[in-house]
């Protein structure tokens, strides 16, 4: 047995109620104006005040009551093997695809639509079928593995996949002017065209050095530029320090906390052109990172190698450039084999919750309750039958 | 053999408002059966002989009549001068009780005091009125139609509530019949037992004939109540929860011995005692008193 709504039982407390009643209707009886009470024996009065319940199988029946309505809103489920063979033998089916195609964004937010839905869906198997054109990017292992365990996923390839498509790709920077480029993805060939945008092509870079290493700084950057870089987004910009021997550490900086920046360095460590620059200059460079006013601040020795200290400014002019993410544009599709290894029947169903389950088992309990209601009922007018009797009785006698 | 009476119970009278008429129809239903003034005094003309009783008079024996028989006889007169007497009424809140539709015992201690006013008056004798409770009412024993009308209104008015001292009624009013009288009491007794005693004696000693009328009524004697109550005391208001199927037996056990004590007691000090249950008829209760008074005088 389960218990739709389990809180209920809160309710419970309310047994309470029938039991002050009658503690409390014990302590008052039925009031009896006498002439004297010198004749009443004392212990009997103790004897009355001592006893603790009056009416007993009155209140067990408003006990029962009380106990009855409180488990019924609790929403009492007997999971039988009958029942939950029924529930097992329906089927709950929601079909997921894009509204438009090659919009991986879709897909996904309808993969978890359709996962809600089914939370809220009566007790039964659930399945989800995918039918769209699954391309690469459009579904992942975290999609997959965010729908429950429990619930079946089937997918069906639908619509035509296009043989090619054109995406923006980040702007180029290079040394006389910036390129706009386009990516074209057509089958398995990737093509990209680059077109002069014009401008003066300019990096958020600075290198503050030494009056006599300013030429080197200059060259770096130049040198930089012949390679071609991306141009990252211009509220993110960096300073490049090369310091002196005696040169002592400059004040005002800050510990980095800043998302970007950290990214930056960890792109800048692990950059391989500048790790193989590194690892040829002898003793090792070493650079440090800090914070200056929303600018990451890098500084290096000022004796390092001409290589290296292009090697680090580009490192540094990549890591401030977005990743171009060309997986909502790709035209291949999922291969069939990740597609099996996703795609699972449907488990038993789930237990149902109290705005889910289509009948519970809480009308026989108010069934209980209305009989109980009834007895009550029957016991008190026998009650007051036998008083009536008695006060008759009480009247012929005088 | 004369045919009993016809009685009027008890719930019928008390549906009379007009109490003059209430102690007229009991006592025309009493004297039918009598015929003679049944009140008999000391200094009147003779009435009868009866056998001599412990505690009797020694100077009313007939000695001649003795020497004659070998046997004590005691000469009874009939009183034609005027009698007093005076009805000591209790009116406390205990006297509230059995509540309607029953008779009171309030109510029925009015009638009784009101039929034996009426009867003592049409004797030609004195008759006065002490009621206690709340309302204090004396009138002083005198003769007279106006005054048996204002003694009937001053009864039918008459309120019950608080407390009552028997002793002191009692007291009062043995002091306010000026030669030996008649004291009829009419209460539940549920008062001070010794002071109440000591007072009844007292007037005994004084000379007085002392009547008392211990009223109650059938639900106090059967307590014929079944489930737990909550008894509120008339008089104290205080409170006590009871259950009542458990202590009856007690409860009764402990109102005979009380019953019996009075009994007992007026045996021995000459007091004339007839306990009243409220569901006897009036006349039948005040006949049954008085045969049993001619009886012994």
């Amino acid at each position: 047995m389960i218990w739709l709504n389990p809180l209920a039982w809160f309710a419970l407390a309310a047994v309470a109620v029938p039991i002050a009643a009658h503690l409390l209707a014990h302590q008052r009886g039925e009031r009896l104006r006498f002439p004297t009470l010198r004749f009443i024996p004392p212990t009997r009065i103790a004897a009355i005040r001592r006893r603790a319940l009056d009416d007993v199988p009155l209140l067990l029946v408003r006990v029962a009551i009380v106990a009855g309505a409180a488990a019924a809103f609790a929403g009492p489920l007997v999971t039988t093997a009958w029942r939950r063979a029924a529930w097992d033998g329906r089927l709950v089916r929601v079909a997921v695809g894009p509204r438009q195609q090659f919009d991986s964004a879709d897909l996904r937010q309808g993969l978890r639509r359709a996962v809600a839905w089914l939370d809220n869906a009566p007790p039964a198997r659930r399945e989800i079928v995918v039918t769209a054109p699954l391309t690469i990017g459009t579904l992942d292992e975290r999609d997959v593995k965010a729908v429950p365990p429990s619930t079946g996923l089937r997918f069906e390839r639908s619509g035509e996949t296009p043989r090619s498509r054109m995406l923006a790709a980040a702007t180029i920077a290079t040394p006389t002017a910036e390129v706009r480029r386009t990516v074209t993805l057509d089958a398995g060939r990737t093509t990209v065209r680059e077109e002069n945008a014009g401008g003066r092509p300019s990096i958020p870079v600075d290198i503050v050095a030494p009056p006599e290493q300013q030429g080197r700084a200059r060259a770096a950057l130049e040198a930089v530029l012949a390679l071609r870089l991306p141009i990252p987004a211009a509220d993110r910009r960096v300073r490049v320090v090369l310091r002196g021997n005696n040169q002592p550490e400059q004040s005002g900086t800050a510990p980095v906390a800043t998302a970007w920046m950290a990214d930056a360095i960890a792109r800048i460590a692990a950059d391989p052109g500048l790790r193989a620059e590194a690892a040829a200059v002898e003793p090792q460079p070493t650079w440090q990172f800090a914070s200056r006013n929303g600018t990451l601040e890098i500084a290096a020795r000022a004796d390092v190698p001409d290589l290296f200290l292009a090697a680090l400014v580009r490192a540094v002019g990549l890591a401030l450039t977005p990743l171009d993410d060309v997986r909502a544009a790709e035209v291949l599709p999922i291969p069939d084999r990740q597609l099996r290894a996703w795609t699972r029947e449907p488990g038993p169903a789930p237990p149902p919750r109290a705005d889910t389950v289509d009948r519970d088992d809480r009308r026989w309990l108010w069934l209980a309750v209305l009989l109980l209601l009834a007895a009550e009922s029957w016991v008190r007018r026998r009650r007051r039958d036998a008083d009536e009797v008695h006060h008759e009785e009480r009247a012929r006698v005088a | 053999m004369k045919a009993a009476a016809p009685v009027c119970p008890p719930a019928v009278l008390a549906g009379i408002a007009d109490l003059e008429l209430v102690a007229r129809i009991v006592v025309e239903g009493l004297v039918s059966g009598l015929h003679r003034s049944p009140f008999h005094g000391y200094t009147a003309e003779f009435s009868q002989y009866r056998h001599y009783q412990p505690g009797d008079d020694l100077k009313y024996v007939d000695w001649k009549l003795a020497a004659r028989t070998d046997r004590i006889y005691i000469k009874q007169f009939r009183e034609t001068t005027n009698m007093a007497a005076t009805l000591v009424v209790d009116a406390s809140a205990s006297m509230e009780f059995p509540p309607a539709p029953e008779i009171s015992k309030h109510r029925y201690a009015v009638i009784m005091a009101a039929a034996l006013a009426h009867l003592i008056s049409r004797q030609g004798d004195a008759i006065g009125l002490l009621a206690g409770g709340d309302a204090d009412v004396f009138l002083p024993a005198r003769t007279g139609r106006s005054h048996l009308t204002r003694l009937l209104a001053s009864l039918a008015s008459l309120k019950t509530g608080g407390t009552w001292s028997a002793a002191a009624s009692i007291r009062r009013a043995a002091e306010r019949l000026t030669r030996r009288g008649l004291i009829l009491v009419l209460s539940d007794l549920y008062d001070d037992e010794d002071l109440a005693r000591a007072e009844l004696r007292r007037a005994v000693r004084q000379g007085h004939e002392v009547v008392v009328f211990q009223v109650v009524s059938r639900s106090e004697i059967e307590f014929s109540y079944r489930r737990s109550l909550e008894v509120v005391d008339l008089e104290s208001g205080r409170t006590v929860a009871v259950d009542a199927a458990a202590a009856r037996r007690e409860y009764k056990d402990a109102l005979a011995a009380f019953l019996e004590r009075w009994r007992t007691l007026a045996g021995r000090e000459g007091i004339r005692y007839s306990l009243v249950v409220t569901d006897t008829p009036p006349e039948r209760a005040l006949r049954s008193f008085l045969l049993s008074r001619r009886a012994t005088h």
